[in-house]
């Protein structure tokens, strides 16, 4: 552990901000898979970020062994249990956006049509992101590190997940900014490795993150 | 007083909200409804308001006038607004449009943002000069009478911005932005906080009720809505196996006149048994909400349609078991068997009343899961964020 580049100042500081996803009914509903195939194409990006993203940000109690909201839908409405699996672990990992999700949940459910239709129907939800400043800053990297493990989950998925599925960046922002200010590839690296659709768990979503960066600057 | 709030949901929650906040201060906010005091959104604006104020946005609340006939009219536009079906009383939309002339030619409008609640108030946008509207529904708009609907969608489509409780309530048929705030509780409030066990014991005892045998508790307004009479049907089902009390209480609202004619049909089902206890409490007895609901075994809120039914809220922050109907917003708070029971019959009520009362360790499951699904989802810091996001959103 090199403690020189822990204190090493950035060329850039980073500054953390988050983000609350206000949601927003999308004029759309679904009682069966057609419609619901017809409702993903139709819908805006962020309604495709909501609905993958939602267990995660939701902080709810309900079994958390499905990873978005198509799959809950299709399990409890529709009881196809083997779509809903698929559904649920589409990958999502860098650089992948919510453009290329929406193409494989078509894919996926016109290959697997299931027939029925829900009593309850999905209901379309898009959002409206409203960003904030934290105040925190981190002007190195020891900074940088602490800051991770202390902030809100709400500021390292806006950084981590938001930026980068809507397609505002190639790469997470944790890894642009320890790639540009440090040359540090192995880290960055190992950050885009972590796909955060499959995860329903915020703060399983730090430790991991947390593991990985001392997985390479600590060995 | 906002601080306060930390405790329960952490100083990173609080910091979020005073820094949204911050694109709003100095701004003037206000909120108008039908009501100072009774029901769910009085409740909410009586918190909100100073909330909003401490962060440096100055927001009024006011509430608009009508007589009787006023009120009756609205009141058969709430219920065909949620059934789907309306009776409505001869005259009722000249009624309506001459309150909101009264109305828009008494109250002062000229804010920056304005949230107007519910359709009592929907037609003053009439009177709209300046700022940005938002028309807050609380009830469930999602398969109205279509006559009501589409009187009142005249005034809703003009607004700028709309908020709906659940994403159940959307409408297809309006191009305003839809936002889904579910409402809240304050956990602080004399209704919700923490109370001594003596206190709850003695309420219980000043209304004759034995805090020693099981209670069922339900706290809504005597409306048919809220099904009174399932809600005895299930008690009297499970008491062909076990001993148990119902507790029902209500409290007149000055917006509902149907409220004593729904009490006295509830007090002729209930017959002259004495476990079970009809209560009309006044507006603000919120000691006592507290107690009952704390004194309960379970609480029920067997609605037949609800416009979002907070009184779940209460109950699970209480860590309470709640069987809900599964109707509104009570999806939402109550979680098949890991916060509650979604029901539809007073058959299925009184199964899950019943398997409740067999099973201690379960309540206790369930009343734990729902104490922190409240806390996460369900507070009133949450939908004041919301509210301000909301705000700012309509500004853009």
């Amino acid at each position: 552990m090199n403690k020189e580049l822990l204190d090493k100042p950035a060329q850039t500081p980073f500054e953390f901000e988050a983000a609350y996803y206000p949601p927003r009914y999308a004029g759309l509903k679904a009682y069966t898979v057609d419609e619901l195939i017809e409702g993903i194409k139709k819908v805006d990006g962020l309604s495709i970020f909501y609905h993958i993203f939602h267990p995660l940000f939701s902080s709810h109690v309900i079994p958390e062994d499905m990873h978005n909201d198509f799959a809950v839908w299709i399990r409890d409405e529709l009881h196809n249990l083997e779509l809903a699996q698929i559904i649920s672990d589409i990958e999502g990992k860098e650089p992948r956006t919510v453009e290329d999700v929406r193409e494989d949940l078509i894919k996926i459910l016109s290959e697997n049509k299931v027939s029925g239709r829900a009593t309850r129907p999905f209901y379309f939800v898009s959002c409206s992101p409203v960003i904030y400043k934290t105040g925190k800053v981190a002007r190195n990297l020891g900074e940088f590190f602490d800051t991770i493990a202390t902030i809100s989950i709400r500021s390292i998925a806006y950084h981590f997940i938001f930026k980068r599925v809507m397609g505002y960046s190639t790469k997470n922002d944790f890894s642009l900014w320890i790639e540009e200010n440090y040359g540090l590839k192995d880290i960055s690296d190992s950050l885009s490795s972590i796909d955060p659709q499959t995860y329903t768990d915020e703060e399983k979503l730090r430790e991991d993150i947390i593991r990985k960066i001392e997985e390479v600057m600590f060995k | 007083m906002i601080e306060k709030y930390a405790e329960i949901i952490g100083e990173e929650e609080l910091d979020s909200i005073i820094r949204i906040a911050e694109k709003l201060k100095g701004m003037s906010v206000l909120h108008v409804n039908s009501t100072p005091a009774g029901g769910g959104v009085a409740e909410i604006l009586s918190k909100l308001v100073p909330l909003m104020r401490e962060l440096g946005i100055n927001t009024d609340w006011k509430v608009i006038r009508g007589d009787k006939d006023f009120f009756t009219v609205t009141k058969s536009f709430h219920n065909s607004l949620q059934n789907g079906y309306g009776e409505l009383p001869q005259g009722a939309f000249e009624t309506y449009n001459k309150w909101q002339e009264i109305n828009g030619n008494e109250l002062d409008l000229d804010y920056d943002i304005i949230f107007i609640h519910d359709p009592q108030p929907a037609g003053l946008i009439k009177f709209k000069k300046k700022g940005k509207w938002i028309w807050r529904c609380h009830i469930d708009i999602s398969n109205p009478y279509e006559p009501v609907w589409n009187f009142l969608k005249q005034y809703v489509q003009n607004y700028d911005s709309i908020i709906i409780s659940s994403p159940v309530f959307g409408r297809d048929d309006l191009l305003k932005p839809q936002y889904v705030v579910p409402p809240s509780i304050d956990p602080l409030s004399i209704k919700n906080r923490p109370i001594p066990e003596i206190t709850i014991k003695r309420i219980l005892y000043k209304f004759d009720i034995d805090p020693d045998r099981p209670i069922i508790t339900q706290v809504s307004r005597f409306d048919r809505a809220k099904d009174p009479l399932g809600v005895i049907k299930s008690y009297k089902l499970v008491k062909r196996h076990t001993d148990v009390q119902l507790v029902y209480v209500g409290s007149p609202a000055t917006d509902d006149p149907e409220g004593e004619i729904v009490y006295k049909e509830t007090l002729q089902a209930a017959g002259n048994d004495n476990d079970i206890k009809l209560l009309m409490l006044p507006p603000n007895s919120d000691l006592e909400i507290n107690a009952f609901q704390r004194g309960a075994t379970i609480v029920m809120q067997k609605s037949i349609k609800e416009g979002f039914g907070l009184t779940v809220s209460e109950a699970l922050w209480k860590e309470r078991p709640v069987i809900g109907g599964n109707t509104g917003g009570i999806p939402l708070q109550v979680i098949n068997n890991i916060t509650g029971y979604l029901v539809s019959t007073p058959e299925e009520a009184a199964h899950y009343a019943l398997y409740l009362l067999r099973n201690k360790e379960v309540r206790e499951r369930l009343g734990k899961n729902g104490r922190e699904h409240v806390r996460k989802n369900f507070l009133i810091t949450r939908e004041l964020r919301d509210y301000l996001m909301v705000a700012s959103l309509t500004l853009r």
